[in-house]
């Protein structure tokens, strides 16, 4: 008896840092997001209470919809494009002839380590309309000139290439430890039954690929979800709020009008979109080995 | 296995080839036009050599932003944060593999959980909060909301679950206290898995963005990314100037990433968990 209360002393000695820390810095701030939604204020006179008014004003607003519906162009552009190329690359990169395979994982890898904001500094250079490298090379293959930043059906394309840029790395990464995964002797036994390439890669390695295409997919979900540095600093939601993507409207609100409660509505209501997401993922990620 | 025809190996190394350019010609062109004169940017076809062979363009960008400032601001909040991840960490996973205590599955859960609160929205109340600390506008306020993670937690507690038991108890038997176990015996076991979780809080750290954004104001006090952004849209065409400073805050970390990438690509894959 004496023993097992001194686990349990030095137990909560060694978590109660990292646990106090969480408590007071993820969940309390989660929870005051909750109360300050329903209040109204500006941070400089009292907060009032106003009830559910800044929810009904949220789903009401066009603004907020808008913000939605462009996160979800910018999700829909992102995702499916660098998994697949993510995919290719990976398939590349697992040909059991291919050399190189090392320094091609690195240079493919940069992106990722790269600050966002660096890179997208850089990327504002390349997208220049007049003499930018982007419409440089477009105009090599006949394509004319596009506005890009400047041009609001173009900035949210600009944005999507960008991430699909960052994410590609990411997305091979994972492939590459999928494919390692797969069992040889299933492509052995294809292979004497006579199977060629194509049907080598549809009925063997796709099927049993599926679980990290789909923990691929749901990651890149969340994470795209949450765009939010290249926004800043390329087109700061503009031209026209054609990029004001749910994050960067939460920040705007927040911090250029001081909107609190309105700005923590807009948050809980993205924790609520993001729980249900990652609850997705969780489940998804436990399945992830079924087939060993 | 037969090696498939000349035709198809060339085919997938120069698809590979393009790849690895075009993926990585955004660098490239920044060195480029950090090497270039103000006036060679404009020009049209664009030259892809540099046309200047000294600093200039890097001096000059240090003198019209403290970009030395702000690399000596990062480099000591990425660090601190670093160190004091490592510890917390450490101390935390230790106890939730190791030690059976009442609550453990509880504490477990509860530090697992913030990985559903992505930090978009708790930025608000955090700041609120950091307010109320009065740390807005200091070091603190980049430090000590972020000196645990659930990540490393996370990582190091599957690592020392791997090591076997029976290291430790022939220890507790000669009377070895827990601290002296976790420094003596996990501690020296597990580098590799401190060094990755060390990796990603430097580099998480080193690119932050939006925190720094929104809790810090003055110049003086800025972190790297947020000072090249607002240096960027202040000096909206000086392109040379851009590329130059972004140059020093990009080309450090790829450098860096050469020599650690083995142990950072594959902590990714290991985990499956990113940034």
């Amino acid at each position: 008896m004496k023993r097992s209360q001194k686990e349990h002393f030095e137990g909560w000695l060694f978590v109660t840092p990292a646990f106090l820390l969480q408590m007071i810095f993820v969940y309390l701030p989660l929870a005051y997001a909750i109360f300050v939604s329903f209040h109204r204020w500006n941070m400089i006179r009292p907060m009032k209470f106003v009830g559910f008014k800044n929810y009904v004003h949220l789903f009401s607003s066009g603004d907020f919809w808008h913000s939605l519906l462009v996160t979800f162009i910018y999700v829909l552009g992102t995702v499916p494009t660098s998994v697949i190329l993510g995919l290719l690359l990976a398939m590349l990169l697992n040909l059991w002839w291919v050399r190189g395979k090392g320094f091609f994982r690195t240079m493919f890898y940069i992106p990722v380590i790269t600050a966002m904001a660096a890179a997208a500094v850089v990327w504002n250079w390349l997208f220049e309309p007049n003499v930018g490298l982007v419409n440089f090379i477009l105009s090599l293959f006949g394509v004319s000139p596009k506005g890009w930043l400047n041009d609001p059906h173009w900035a949210i394309v600009a944005l999507i290439i960008v991430g699909v840029w960052k994410r590609i790395g990411y997305n091979m990464v994972i492939f590459l430890a999928g494919l390692q995964g797969i069992p040889r002797t299933y492509y052995e036994a294809a292979m004497i039954d006579g199977a060629t390439t194509f049907p080598r890669f549809w009925y063997i390695t796709l099927p049993l690929l599926s679980p990290t295409t789909l923990f691929v997919t749901i990651i890149q979900f969340i994470a795209s979800f949450r765009v939010f540095i290249s926004v800043s600093v390329m087109t700061r939601g503009g031209p026209a709020k054609s990029t004001e993507v749910i994050t960067y409207f939460l920040y705007e609100n927040a911090f250029n009008y001081l909107k609190m409660g309105y700005a923590s509505t807009i948050a809980v209501v993205m924790f609520l979109i993001m729980f249900s997401l990652t609850l997705v993922q969780f489940k998804v990620s436990k399945r992830r080995v079924f087939y060993q | 296995m037969k090696k498939p025809p000349a035709v198809v190996r060339w085919i997938v190394y120069i698809t590979l080839v393009i790849a690895a350019i075009a993926i990585n010609l955004p660098f490239f062109w920044m060195v480029i036009t950090a090497f270039k004169n103000e006036s060679d940017v404009f020009s049209m076809p664009p030259k892809f050599y540099p046309t200047i062979f000294d600093f200039r363009n890097f001096v000059k960008s240090f003198q019209v932003v403290p970009i030395a400032r702000y690399l000596l601001n990062t480099t000591i909040v990425a660090l601190s944060v670093t160190f004091l991840q490592l510890v917390f960490n450490t101390l935390a996973a230790y106890g939730l593999a190791r030690i059976n205590f009442k609550g453990r599955t509880f504490v477990f859960l509860a530090i697992i959980g913030t990985l559903m609160v992505p930090p978009e929205v708790t930025l608000v109340p955090l700041y609120i909060l950091v307010r109320k600390m009065d740390m807005v506008n200091t070091f603190k306020a980049l430090i000590i909301p972020f000196m645990s993670s659930a990540f490393g937690v996370f990582l190091l507690r599957q690592f020392f679950m791997t090591i076997p038991r029976e290291l430790e108890d022939a220890a507790r038997i000669d009377g070895c206290g827990r601290m002296r176990i976790l420094w003596n015996i996990i501690i020296p076991l597990s580098k590799p898995a401190l060094w990755t979780a060390a990796l990603y809080t430097f580099l998480a750290h080193w690119n932050s963005y939006m925190w720094p954004l929104v809790v810090i104001s003055s110049d003086q006090k800025q972190l790297i990314q947020v000072g090249i952004s607002k240096f960027a849209s202040m000096w909206e065409t000086e392109w040379t100037l851009q590329m130059a400073a972004s140059t020093v805050a990009v080309v450090p970390i790829i450098v860096f990433f050469f020599f650690v990438q083995k142990q950072f690509i594959e902590g990714i894959s290991i985990s499956g968990m990113k940034e």
